[in-house]
């Protein structure tokens, strides 16, 4: 018997280690390489037409943290800076998404099977669209002489049109245009999941609906709020088309500078440095993210054994 | 397996047959592949190009000359010709990125107007052909502003409350603060720099985007005007009423590409008869009439119809043509423009 089990327990880790090793491969090919060639080139002198000479620099993080002072290498907070604004926009853009979300997927969860497939499918239709395309109709949604100013000036709203394109609330409002579907999926998935019962147990013991909100279901789907934010914040981070294309580039973001970088200033290595510190942030980020899946997971697993005694 | 399944396997398999040979055929058709800014070229050039000569002429697009020069060196292969701005063509020279093509000894290269034989690194045209230039100036709605002169008419414009667009490129925009000082759009010094830069800095409050994709905002009346190209030309001549293009009085840069062949074009010879073709006249003149452009082929602009040629702001009087200036490459002095750049686009 514990033979047979031994094999069975092989077989299915060989299957695993099959089934792991094309992805893991390709993330080995297109991901650790390119992150690989980013880190050394962070440490290379800039090459005077873009690429790099090979050899070592280090005012490219000085350049950034605080200790270069050449005349074309000298340090300058206003990195820092635009790194801050940069993950303030990407926090009002989780924020928002998630405001906007939460309650449209308890209202889409609740709904017939048939009509719930159907605005899933609906909420990933954009996709289908380049993102481009879809960002230059908003400029021409927004823009004074645009469908949404024309609209409001017509139901006698407004008496002049409203500034909104090249503005920060056109950023915001592209920002989280394009994050909602993200927000929306893993949120769902964790609030299809409740289980309607406990809701209503808190209620039969007396919680009311705040307290049912807040000790039931928001501790029960705050794998999914967790998820969602991350997976909107981390490309809102280093999103530079949206600034661009509806704020009129008039504020930097990292993105925009990082592409600078790369493009018309030709400094691959100092764009591969600004490249390192928001992977940094973003490494930070996901470990906190982890701390939380496997904390939740061993309180469930405690749950468990506590149900298990109890039997 | 069902009598279905085996019919549509058999059409698939058919079908992939058939792919297979159209694109060994078009292997074996002679080809040339042009990387050029995009809406760069008339198409009808091209197809007189693949008429004359039989020749497939495959078109890829870029949006800067940055962008055109981080693909190649990241080491895209398969462009047999590249249309560079004059300080890139002498960048591509320097990183040995251009093929040799003696195009300026070709007999009909004395078609060519020698004031733009540009490049400091070829100065005998033996690698590039001058292929077009222009100025970079205001296009401005009529409707709003009846009628604009220069750089200061626009930022006033801007006081007034109207809406004012300039390019999201760090030299022209610098440039127009270094025009506004008197200083050169080329100076490589520090104060300079950042005077030019102060100058715009002043004024970033009352501009409401830095952007290329301006024309169909100006064309509607949401921004009055816009610091564009001489290409302006074209959507003022779909809308005269609306639309009007001026270089600047104060003075403005101009700008020049060549056509270059890269070192590793594939189909050189190709390449090198496309370069013999475009110096005939009629053709450098068929390519203005679509682009409303300047050409250097003199005896091409015979051949332009008299409201293109006596635009002033396509072919401007020479007293003009003398105010305006044209970048070179920087070298490393590009590194205190960008800090300058970032310090603008920072400012709240």
């Amino acid at each position: 018997m514990s033979k047979a089990h031994h094999t069975l327990e092989s077989r299915r880790k060989l299957t695993l280690f099959g089934l792991l090793l094309p992805p893991s491969a390709f993330l080995a090919v297109f991901f650790l390489g390119p992150l690989a060639i980013m880190i050394v080139y962070s440490w290379l002198t800039p090459g005077l037409y873009g690429g790099v000479e090979w050899k070592f620099f280090h005012l490219n993080y000085g350049r950034i943290l605080g200790w270069a002072d050449t005349k074309y290498e000298r340090f300058d907070p206003v990195y820092f800076e635009i790194f801050l604004r940069s993950v303030k926009l990407a926090a009002t853009t989780v924020l928002l998404s998630l405001i906007l979300c939460y309650p449209v997927a308890f209202w889409v969860s609740r709904m017939p099977e048939k009509r719930k497939n159907l605005v899933i499918f609906l909420i990933t239709l954009p996709f289908f669209i380049s993102l481009i395309v879809r960002l230059f109709a908003w400029v021409l949604i927004l823009r004074p002489t645009g469908f949404f100013n024309q609209a409001l000036m017509g139901l006698g709203l407004i008496d002049e049109p409203l500034e909104i394109i090249f503005t920060g609330t056109a950023v915001i409002i592209g920002m989280v245009y394009v994050f909602v579907p993200f927000m929306f999926l893993p949120l769902y998935a964790s609030i299809e999941k409740l289980d309607l019962s406990l809701i209503e147990a808190s209620q039969d013991l007396g919680a009311n609906r705040l307290q049912t909100f807040f000790r039931v279901i928001l501790p029960m789907t705050l794998p999914g709020i967790v998820g969602g934010s991350i997976i909107v914040f981390i490309p809102s981070l280093g999103n530079f088309i949206v600034p661009s294309l509806l704020g009129g580039a008039k504020v930097v973001m990292i993105g925009n500078l990082i592409e600078q970088q790369f493009l018309s200033a030709r400094n691959w290595p100092f764009g591969a440095a600004l490249g390192m510190m928001v992977m940094a942030a973003v490494l930070v980020l996901l470990l906190y993210y982890i701390r939380i899946v496997t904390r939740e997971e061993r309180q469930a697993g405690g749950l468990k054994v506590a149900e298990e005694v109890a039997a | 397996m069902t009598n279905n399944t085996l019919k549509r396997v058999a059409k698939a398999t058919l079908a992939a047959a058939a792919l297979v040979a159209v694109a060994s055929a078009a292997q074996a058709e002679e080809e040339l592949n042009l990387y050029n800014w995009g809406d760069y070229i008339n198409p009808q050039v091209l197809a007189k190009f693949t008429e004359e000569t039989g020749i497939k002429v495959n078109l890829d697009t870029y949006g800067s000359n940055e962008e055109m020069l981080a693909k190649i060196q990241a080491g895209a292969t398969g462009y047999d010709i590249v249309f560079p701005s004059v300080h890139m063509h002498d960048i591509m020279f320097q990183l040995g990125l251009l093929e040799k093509t003696d195009i300026g000894s070709d007999p009909a290269f004395k078609n060519i107007d020698p004031q733009f034989i540009r490049a400091k690194t070829d100065p005998d045209a033996e690698y590039c052909l001058p292929y077009a230039w222009g100025t970079v100036g205001i296009v401005y709605n009529k409707k709003k502003v009846a009628e604009m002169t220069g750089w200061e008419d626009l930022f006033a414009l801007a006081d007034k409350g109207e809406k004012i667009i300039l390019l999201d490129d760090l030299r022209e925009t610098i440039g127009i603060g270094h025009i506004m000082n008197g200083t050169s759009v080329n100076s490589t010094d520090e104060d300079e720099i950042k005077a030019a830069a102060d100058y715009i800095l002043e004024r970033k409050k009352n501009v409401t985007a830095f952007t290329y994709d301006s024309i169909p905002l100006v064309q509607s009346g949401d921004v009055a005007a816009a610091h564009w190209y001489v290409g302006a030309n074209i959507f003022v001549q779909q809308a005269p009423d609306v639309l009007a293009y001026v270089i600047p009085k104060e003075g403005a840069t101009m700008y020049q590409e060549d056509i270059c062949v890269l070192a590793s074009a594939p189909n050189k010879d190709n390449a090198k008869k496309f370069l013999q073709f475009y110096l005939q006249p009629e053709i450098a003149a068929l390519n203005v009439q679509q682009q409303l452009n300047g050409t250097p082929n003199l005896p091409a602009r015979e051949l332009l119809p008299p409201e293109i040629a006596n635009n002033e702001s396509i072919y401007p009087p020479q007293d003009v043509m003398e105010k305006l200036q044209i970048f070179v490459d920087l070298g490393r002095d590009l590194q205190l423009y960008n800090s300058e750049w970032t310090r603008i686009k920072t400012a709240q």
